[in-house]
């Protein structure tokens, strides 16, 4: 398995704070990576350097051999990464056939912008797809905002998976989430990786998930990396259980 | 800026991802209304020989069109323009040259007017797209004063009088601006055109990447959509709408000044689409017909119209700032529903 | 040598002089704009009328046979119970509606709109005219200056003190800080926000009242004084950043001299355009302005 993600030695710095200080690490292809950490450690920080929604002050990524530092966000999807969001960030007063849609929309490449949106089949087939796939068929006309916190994350991910990304980035996928949605998120990922292929990185509180779930592991704390390895590697680390040590999971 | 207040829009526009219903929504019931509406009135001033009303009319669609422009900015964008009376005034400015010393011919007028208010749209697009919410409104407002006064002050234009005597323009030989029946027709029959564009702009996956910029910009560009040039594109747009139906100003009252871009103007109009209903499309059309109405009535009583229409604006932001479609649609939709599962109907 | 000289002491100085009287009243009407905002989240599009009500309250009250010193010191307070009927009355419902920036937005505007032909209405449409309370001038500098425009430099440079002081420096300004900052938190403090709200709003609108009086005697006084006038407040208050005292000073100050010496070479046609270029820069440049922080409005 391949690199297809890396970060190099990036920082960014927010007036006297370093947010984040001088990362460095990989992404294999096809792998499930994930960045945990205590609060404050610049997990969602470095998150959204990686998802181009802030500039980095040093550093750089590339993304299958491509810079894409200091891309703005809306040419991170042509490049085929694609995130989702900590808090919900969906569009509330449509309904989840659109939401889905509007993502699709991607698929079409620019065609039919101006023909009525019923001809966009690519976009529509793949919107049934995704209804399916994330189980909301039976929602599909409901107006986003009236899904249950549940069904609302689980669409936050199908958002981000509409335009069929070649690399995942799932920030705190499980936020706020019960025990049942937890796992049931828990298998979806597992399912998205093995059965689709999709590289994920993700970003997470629940540790014990990302045991699971992970196939590497990277550790922040205070901005800098700290330690990175497979699960049991990092979780036998003194340094880790150190930074842990007094943090409710 | 997200503005809640035109979901009710957004929700009872036709569903397109639905099978096609083979009834109409209750905001296509409502533009039937309008229009046909329009064609009795125009009907009845013909029997009744009266030319004063028919004119009246035909401005309040002319501003109708105007009021459209802001409706799609303000609505569907989520851009409240103070200043849209720029591009209207200039697009009456140029017809009426295009009038007085060019040609006669109505289509030529509109077609450069079409063409200058694009050209103007983009420059005042690549000024004021890159704000939102007040900044916007702000630069929007600037914008207008600052052109304004400049024609207000240039000799070539007219300065404070304007350009008067504007002849009358034609359609077809013989057929022309002069005839009021027929050069209400007319405005209605582009007014029309103005509206069906933008109820079909809005089925497509252009017009829905407005909606979803008005409601969560931020998530737009996650979706790989470079919202700015969207917005920039529905802002020439509007500022072509606005152009045209500008330019059938001179060809109704025969002159132009620049109190037609001044911000009286753009405030009426936005006030004729928060009264009629934001993000509607027909409800700007019926608030410009009311209150060109109301403020003909209540001016034949007072040279004081404004403050009535003022307070009536500040009634309705307070009350129903969903506007009167915007309200009205819901509750026809209700009552078409019900009637259709009364009648049995199998869809 | 002696041209720059001359060219400073008699062209250069004066215009300046001139441009800080008008500056210290601008610098006013701004503060008030954006303490307003500051505070409550509000973009008051009425504030320009508010300037204009201070001017004719000033005509009526002289019309009453009051001296214009009564005039300064009574529209401020008249003004205060305006603002303050107008934010509990009005702005107050669409406050806690979801859609709250576009529909403030929107009712100032309206109420502008009101303000304005309530205003031809009461005092018909006709330019008035207001005596400078103080006749005669002073000689700075070896020329001559009206002396009621040093007046008002000076009171608007206390004035000005004395709210940066009422807003940094007294226990009033913290609790009002802090209701801006987190109202809820202050509202559990037991400060009772709606009343500071209310409170600021008339604060704000009766620094644009003073602004009226003060200028009312340089400018005639006329129905639509405020919407010509409400795109440089806002000007200063967008260059200096919205919520921004020191912003509000110094753009106010910066700006008024620039319009002031440019009119030396410029025709004042171009005045107003240039003030709104230099906005529109600023806002393409750092859209936050001078001092303000991103994420206001």
């Amino acid at each position: 398995m391949t690199p297809i993600l890396s970060v190099q030695s990036l920082s960014v710095q927010f007036g006297a704070l370093r947010a984040v200080n001088d990362v460095s690490f990989e992404a294999r292809q096809g792998a499930i990576t994930a960045v945990i950490g205590p609060n404050g450690a610049g997990k969602s920080s470095l998150f959204n350097l990686i998802s181009g929604a802030i500039r980095p002050t040093a550093g750089s990524v590339r993304f299958d051999g491509v810079d894409v530092t200091a891309q703005p966000p809306h040419r991170l999807l042509a490049s085929g990464l694609s995130r989702s969001f900590q808090i919900t960030n969906l569009f509330f007063d449509l309904s989840v056939r659109e939401n889905l849609r509007l993502a699709a929309q991607f698929l079409e490449q620019g065609r039919g912008l101006l023909r009525p949106v019923r001809h966009s089949a690519t976009a529509r087939r793949r919107v049934d797809e995704l209804l399916e796939q994330f189980d909301l068929g039976g929602k599909a006309d409901d107006l986003a905002g009236y899904l249950s916190h549940g069904e609302q994350r689980r669409l936050e991910i199908a958002v981000s998976l509409a335009s069929r990304p070649r690399m995942l980035l799932l920030d705190e996928p499980t936020q706020g989430m019960s025990h049942s949605d937890t796992h049931e998120t828990e298998a979806l990922i597992r399912r998205l990786s093995r059965d689709h292929g999709l590289t994920i990185l993700l970003v997470e509180h629940d540790v014990e998930l990302v045991m699971n779930l992970s196939d590497h592991v990277v550790v922040m704390h205070q901005g800098q990396k700290l330690a990175e390895g497979r699960p049991a590697e990092v979780r036998a680390n003194a340094a880790v259980q150190t930074a842990y040590f007094g943090e409710k999971t | 800026m997200s503005s809640p207040i035109t979901t009710t829009a957004v929700a009872a526009a036709p569903a397109a991802h639905r099978a096609p219903a083979r009834r109409l929504s209750a905001a296509s019931w409502l533009a039937i209304v309008f229009f046909a509406g329009a064609l009795l009135f125009g009907a009845v001033a013909l029997a009744l020989g009266d030319v004063f009303y028919l004119r009246l009319a035909t401005e309040a669609l002319i501003f109708g069109g105007l009021a459209l422009s802001v409706d799609l900015l303000l609505g569907r964008v989520g851009l409240l323009p103070l200043g849209q009376a720029l591009f209207f005034g200039l697009g009456a400015y140029v017809s009426a040259l295009v009038l007085k010393h060019w040609t006669d011919s109505i289509w030529l007028a509109l077609a450069v007017a079409l063409v200058f208010s694009a050209l103007a749209g983009l420059v005042g697009g690549l000024i004021a797209i890159r704000s939102k919410g007040v900044y916007f409104a702000l630069i929007s407002f600037g914008l207008a004063q600052v052109v304004s006064k400049l024609i207000y002050n240039t000799r070539e234009l007219g300065a404070s009088d304007g350009i008067i005597g504007v002849p009358a323009a034609a359609m077809a030989p013989g057929l022309g601006s002069g005839t009021p029946q027929v050069f209400f027709l007319l405005v209605l029959g582009l007014i029309g055109a103005f509206y069906l564009a933008l109820r079909y702009l809005m089925d497509t996956p252009m017009g829905r990447q407005l909606d979803a910029i008005r409601i969560n910009e931020h998530r737009v560009a996650f979706l790989g959509v470079d919202a700015w040039r969207y917005k920039l594109g529905a802002f020439v747009a509007a500022a072509c709408i606005a152009g045209v139906s500008g330019a059938l100003y001179p060809m109704l009252r025969g002159f132009v000044s620049p109190e037609l871009m001044f911000f009286q103007v753009s405030g009426h109009a936005v006030i004729n689409v928060i009264v009629g209903g934001t993000g509607t499309l027909i409800g700007p059309l019926y608030g410009s017909a009311i209150l060109t109405g109301l403020r003909s009535v209540v001016g034949s009583f007072t040279a004081h119209h404004h403050i009535v229409i003022g307070v009536l604006f500040v009634v309705v932001v307070i009350l129903m700032p969903r506007g009167l479609i915007g309200y009205a649609t819901p509750v026809l939709q209700r009552w078409l529903d019900r009637r259709h599962h009364s009648a049995g109907d199998r869809t | 040598m002696n041209h720059a000289l001359d060219w400073l002491q008699f062209v250069l100085a004066p215009q300046m002089i001139n441009g800080l009287s008008i500056g210290v009243a601008v610098v006013l009407m701004a503060l008030g704009l954006t303490i307003i905002f500051g505070l409550l989240d509000v973009i008051n599009m009425a504030h320009g009328e508010f300037y204009a009500i201070g001017a004719y309250l000033a005509v009526a009250l002289l019309g009453l046979g009051l001296s214009f010193w009564w005039a300064l010191v009574l529209t401020p307070l008249l003004m205060a119970v305006l603002g303050y009927a107008t934010e509990r009355g009005l702005i107050q419902r669409v406050f806690h509606s979801k859609d709250r920036h576009t529909l403030t937005l929107l009712l100032t505007f309206g109420v502008a709109v009101v303000l304005e032909d309530a205003l031809k209405i009461v005092f018909g449409a006709n330019p008035l005219r207001v005596e400078a309370p103080i006749a005669g001038a002073t000689e700075v500098l070896g020329l001559f200056f009206p002396n009621y425009r040093l007046f008002v430099m000076l009171l608007g440079g206390a004035l000005i003190t004395a709210v940066w002081l009422l807003v940094f420096r007294t226990s009033l300004g913290a609790v009002v800080r802090a209701a801006a900052y987190d109202r809820h938190m202050s509202a559990s403090l037991g400060v009772p926000v709606q009343r500071v709200y209310a409170a600021t709003f008339a604060f704000g609108v009766a620094l644009a009242g003073i602004a009226g009086v003060l200028l009312a005697p340089i400018y005639s006084v006329f129905p639509t004084m405020g919407r010509d006038f409400v795109l440089i407040a806002f000007s200063v208050v967008i260059i200096g950043g919205m919520g921004s005292i020191k912003g509000a000073v110094l753009a106010g100050l910066l700006l008024t001299q620039v319009q002031s010496i440019s009119s030396l070479y410029i025709s004042p046609v171009w005045s107003d355009p240039l003030l709104f270029g230099i906005m529109v820069l600023v806002l393409m440049w750092r859209p936050q302005g001078l001092f303000g922080k991103l994420g206001s409005a």
